[in-house]
């Protein structure tokens, strides 16, 4: 009797489990589906407005000398953990297909 | 047959197509490698390059693929009859669509996340690029002409839709505001606006507003039916006003900025959209409707042309999809996690846009029935046909006849509006980019946001005035499927270069590009010996020959493409028999 108890209650695990990550793949879709696309949006927005700052003040990096030293030197230890990012994005060659993100159609 | 029978048939399509074909090529062919780092964990720079988890991805996707295309194709296929759209839709998405997305995203992501745009650049010749350009500039066009047509001659002509359209993009511009303005959560957000664009859609069909409407558009019975006074060429006073609205709409999207006015429209309809999605798949479960004497096959040469080629250009979104390629590579690719991932990604949701395609059948051939189809010629309003689907399946719930039948008409109208101009501010966008990159240098002025604008406005009023729904259709589903053709030619010199099979995507390529070709040359034919012979007025005769140019346009472009590409596949067979040896 113990035995079929345990053997229940193991099922009732699995299946609270099961719907457990079932409820967790729905919600994560469901974000895909509605505010990922939102949050994409912003972080592209984001990414133009500091890709801009990063390149007045470290811009001698990529051989564009534009504010003096003093002040590079002052934001270097907010920037440095972005700059290799910033340099990869900033030297990586563009092509009009990437405006292309959803379809249309 | 019954409708469920249909759903079971799209069902084992997708069990068979995903749970086999599709996964005994990637664990054969392509050998994912879940430990391999993809470009978005090699140059994660929070922008463009970023894991995402892949559901999200799965969801985003899906968004990102289906559009009006798996709705309105499949409508304006059912002239052939119900058998060989529904083969087509199921079969394309099992042999062909999901290949193309899948490996779309597989060459992206072993290629470091590079563009097609670049792909076609370095594999195929520099030339490809541009051609690939082309076709996306003909694509953009064609879409503003086939939706503009959609929204503002048939849609917005309805005295019920145009309020209701109006306080949904309101709801639209409240959820921005309280967004990055007043700062409020989501949920409540959400809640608010979503509420306020149903109550909108609802108030738009009462009957002082649609008086009001009916006065503007100066409507009078004929024959039983409204009918509008016509102002010049075949454009009717609600056309006019239907078709200004359009370009109005499209303005703001493409000049204001992009979280002011496109990104927290489309939020809003995204929930106008699932809600009515959802309800017509529940009705459809309830009342379980038969496709009655929806005639299997009608006949082999309907209005749109032959059965062979013009079909497989009717129905692209839905079961082959040429744009998806661009979607796959430049976006998805670039945020995937693990290769592993792609399959579930990129095929998962092309068989779930087939799923939706076929609700969209459906709503056609068990909802509105032959009767009907026939009576509005169902091929020129799929817009029309589909709205009064779903308000037949939201029927099946039980409510009031009157009420499901008037509310329901007006939610799928203003849903089915909302989709299009939502992607249309996009394609303004596009085209205005394009303009001011292609031609910036030379006419500075093109660089002037409400210049470029205008210019893409002005494209767009040509179309929608002057040029035939159906034929527009013809060559916007042709620039499609030129694109998948240039897709699957990229993806075969890719698996090529790599010394893998690539058997499964080059027959795909050789079908899509034989088949879009020869749509093309029927289109150039039919415009310049029977279309055109037979036109009584100048407008007439500027549409045909417009048309007719740009298929062939297409058909050159198409050619030279081919010529690169078999040039670049004897190259590479060259280079993996000198390795062999």
């Amino acid at each position: 009797m113990s035995q079929r108890k345990e053997k229940y209650r193991q099922l009732l695990e699995q299946l609270e489990c099961r719907l457990s990550a079932a409820g967790c793949t729905l919600r994560d879709i469901f974000y895909g589906m509605t505010l990922y696309d939102w949050g994409l949006e912003l972080r592209k927005a984001r990414g133009e407005v500091e890709r801009a700052f990063t390149l007045l003040v470290f811009g001698d990096l990529l051989g564009i000398p534009i504010l003096t030293p003093y002040y590079t030197l002052r934001l270097v230890p907010y920037l440095v953990p972005h700059l290799e990012g910033w340099r990869r994005s900033m030297l990586r060659e563009r092509d009009v297909c990437e405006l292309f993100d959803q379809e249309i159609g | 047959m019954n409708a469920l029978v249909v759903l079971l048939l799209a069902a084992i399509g997708i069990g068979v197509g995903y749970g086999v074909y599709a996964r005994s090529i990637d664990r054969k062919i392509i050998q994912p490698d879940p430990s391999k780092a993809t470009p978005a964990r090699m140059y994660m720079d929070g922008v463009d390059f970023i894991p995402a988890n892949r559901n999200v991805l799965f969801g985003y996707q899906f968004k990102s693929i289906a559009a009006l295309g798996p709705i309105l194709g499949p409508i304006i296929a059912l002239q052939w009859g119900w058998l060989p759209a529904l083969l087509w839709i199921i079969l394309g998405a099992f042999f062909i669509g999901w290949v193309q997305d899948y490996s779309s995203i597989i060459v992206g992501v072993r290629e470091e996340g590079q563009t097609f745009g670049a792909l076609s650049y370095r594999l195929i010749s520099p030339r490809a690029r541009n051609i690939l350009l082309a076709f996306i500039y003909v694509y953009l066009l064609m879409i503003m002409g086939a939706f503009g047509i959609t929204v503002g001659f048939t849609l917005m002509t309805n005295p019920a839709v145009p309020l209701g359209v109006i306080l949904v993009t309101l709801a639209g511009l409240l959820a921005g505001q309280m967004t990055y303005k007043w700062k409020q959560d989501i949920i409540l957000t959400t809640v608010v606006t979503v509420v306020v664009a149903l109550v909108g859609i609802w108030v738009g069909t009462l009957k002082p507003v649609k008086d009001f409407f009916s006065a503007l558009y100066g409507l009078q019975v004929v024959e039983g039916k409204p009918v509008s006074p016509n102002l010049f060429l075949q454009v009717t006073r609600a056309g006019f006003i239907g078709s200004l609205l359009v370009l109005v709409f499209c303005y703001l999207g493409a000049v204001l900025p992009i979280w002011r006015w496109a990104q927290p429209i489309n939020y809003v309809s995204f929930w106008i959209v699932l809600f009515g999605v959802l309800g017509g798949v529940l009705g459809l479960l309830i009342g379980r409707p038969s496709l009655g004497d929806f005639p299997a096959f009608q006949q082999f040469t309907a209005p749109a042309g032959p059965l062979w080629p013009m079909l497989f250009v009717t129905i692209a979104c839905g079961a082959i999809s040429g744009w998806h390629s661009l979607v796959s590579s430049s976006g998805t690719a670039r945020q995937l996690e693990k290769e592993t991932d792609a399959l579930y990604v990129g095929g998962g949701a092309m068989f779930l846009e087939m799923f939706f395609a076929i609700i969209a059948f459906l709503a056609a051939t068990a909802g509105v029935g032959f009767a009907k189809y026939a009576e509005l010629k169902g091929w020129t309003v799929p817009a029309v046909i589909f709205s009064q689907g779903l308000a037949i399946f939201l029927n099946y719930w039980g409510l009031d006849a009157a009420l499901g039948q008037g509310f329901g008409v007006a939610y799928g109208s203003v849903f089915l509006t909302i989709m299009a101009l939502t992607i249309m501010h996009l394609v303004v966008r596009f085209m205005r980019v394009a303009s001011a990159e292609a031609l910036g240098d030379r006419f500075p002025i093109l660089r002037n946001v409400h210049v470029g604008t205008i210019i893409a406005l002005l494209f767009t009023i040509f179309l929608i005035w002057f040029a035939p729904f159906l034929r527009i259709w013809g060559i916007f589903g042709a620039a499609n499927q030129l694109m998948a053709s240039l897709a699957l030619l990229l993806i075969t010199l890719w698996l090529m270069s790599k010394a893998k099979n690539y058997q499964w995507t080059f027959w795909p390529f050789a079908f899509m590009f034989v088949t879009t070709v020869g749509a093309l040359l029927w289109q150039a034919y039919d415009s310049f010996f029977v279309k055109l012979p037979a036109q009584k007025t100048w407008d007439g005769m500027v549409a045909f020959i417009t048309m007719g140019v740009l298929a062939l346009i297409l058909v050159v472009l198409a050619v030279i493409l081919v010529v690169d590409g078999v040039r670049s596949i004897f190259r590479y067979r060259a280079e993996l028999a000198k390795a062999r040896r």
